[in-house]
């Protein structure tokens, strides 16, 4: 079947197999940010977002995604808030092999994105669904409350990140 | 790699009847499709309902709450019409059910017609007495959700549609208690409690105490409901509570399974039935402590 996605802000048409999911989809189309972990819905590796919410692309239908929007790391490269996040995952040493990385940048993207409270326990649900087998969940949580602290006007505000 | 034929797009919820009962061959419909994924529905083709008018969270002015069936848990979970309904409960089921991005697109119906006996969403619903609204191209009908379970991935849908669940405004007052006893948060439950208690002049008018994953189908605790009904919440003894916990206990069917064994979860919902008792009770009670027992 044929599918009209807007992906990362150009609508584009593909051509799916009507059961196939989204992850493999987007793979197909060179969106190699979306990682393959568990395709069970645990991990968080293939998180994108779907009209702006972060989804689990292996379990979520490519079908279901026509005339929907989609947004992979790809797309937000040029975003400062996006810039700002994975610069701050790298300073707080929150990345070692990396294969987490997309996935935590989009949750906290969605999260930041969508004004949502930024203290400590929320940041923390913003980072549930993401699993990381190496870092751990310490530096990643610090790097999303050091961003915090820059957007809502702390002392570091306009700090390293720039 | 899931083997479907055709994923057909309906409008409104009498154009996904007719688009499942077109054929040809075997359909279903799909909302979040999380579960369809990890066991694959036997079928030829889905019919989607995410953009089926189905996805609105409504209080009447009654007070009565509506719930659509493709509403997602995250947006239950976040929506001010559900925060002062019941203490929060549905908003802590909710965001007690997978993790943030599964919540994104899991929604309520999906939970309740994939009906597992874990199901998140169910013991919170049955123990504020919702209402399920089911559609075909005729008809619509309501069935109490307490009748909507028949086994194991079974609910009495066969091909209609699950539109919505109401909850009576009555519920929206009582108080109420839950635990998800799970390995880990993201787990789905070994053992869930949910005790709802309608409390006027003092007494105890109605109480529902509903179990998930401790039966075939989520279920209510009948008998020990009884055992509450007509007590007064200032002097409620704790032995009573305890005969009532020990009564859902003896109600529940566990099964063994690689998460826990029978024995395990029956004992859990006796001390878990206890304990979320007394705190759907709060503060106001002075439990008289006549046997000695502790209240943890």
């Amino acid at each position: 079947m044929k599918i009209e996605m807007e992906l990362n802000g150009r609508a584009v048409t593909h051509e799916i197999d009507p059961g196939a999911n989204l992850l493999s989809v987007l793979r197909g189309m060179g969106q190699f940010s979306v990682k393959l972990g568990c395709e069970t819905g645990d991990c968080g590796s293939c998180t994108v977002l779907l009209d702006g919410e972060p989804v689990n692309s292996c379990v979520v239908a490519a079908a279901r995604t026509h005339s929907h929007k989609v947004t992979t790391l790809e797309g937000l490269l040029g975003d400062p808030l996006m810039k700002e996040l994975q610069q701050e995952l790298v300073d707080k040493g929150a990345v070692q092999c990396g294969y987490c990385s997309p996935g935590i940048l989009i949750s906290l993207y969605a999260h930041f994105r969508a004004g949502n409270e930024l203290t400590d326990h929320h940041l923390r649900e913003a980072l549930t669904g993401n699993l990381c087998r190496c870092t751990g969940y310490v530096k990643p949580l610090e790097a999303a409350l050091t961003v915090a602290q820059n957007q809502q006007g702390g002392p570091d505000e306009q700090g390293g990140a720039s | 790699m899931w083997e479907l034929k055709e994923y057909r797009f309906a409008a409104t919820a009498q154009e996904a009847g007719a688009l499942r009962r077109q054929g040809p061959g075997k359909g279903a419909y799909i909302a979040g499709g999380t579960d369809m994924y990890l066991q694959p529905v036997d079928c030829d083709f889905v019919v989607d309902i995410n953009n089926a008018g189905l996805s609105d969270i409504a209080r009447t002015p009654a007070g009565d709450l509506f719930l659509g069936a493709a509403t997602t848990l995250h947006n239950i979970a976040t929506n001010p019409l559900v925060a002062d309904f019941a203490e929060g409960m549905l908003i802590q089921a909710a965001s007690h059910c997978g993790n943030r991005p599964v919540r994104s697109t899991a929604t309520v119906g999906g939970n309740l017609c994939h009906a597992l006996p874990s199901a998140d969403m169910a013991p919170v619903l049955l123990a504020l007495d919702a209402t399920c609204y089911i559609a075909d191209e005729e008809s619509q009908e309501s069935v109490p959700l307490a009748d909507f379970f028949v086994s194991p991935r079974v609910t009495v849908l066969d091909d209609r549609l699950l539109v919505g669940l109401a909850l009576p405004a009555e519920a929206a007052t009582r108080r109420c208690a839950s635990y998800k006893l799970t390995r880990s948060a993201e787990d789905i439950s070994l053992v869930q409690v949910v005790v709802a208690l309608g409390v006027e002049n003092g007494k105890i008018e109605t109480a529902r105490i509903a179990l998930g994953a401790v039966a075939p189908v989520p279920m209510r605790a009948v008998l020990a409901e009884a055992q509450l009904v007509g007590q007064s919440v200032a002097d409620i003894s704790l032995d009573l509570v305890a005969d009532a916990a020990a009564i859902a206990a003896g109600e529940c069917e566990p099964r063994d399974d690689h998460r826990a064994s029978a024995e395990y979860r029956r004992d859990m919902v006796r001390v878990l039935t206890r304990r979320q008792i007394m705190k759907a009770l709060h503060d106001e009670t002075t439990i008289t402590k006549d046997s000695g027992g502790t209240v943890a």
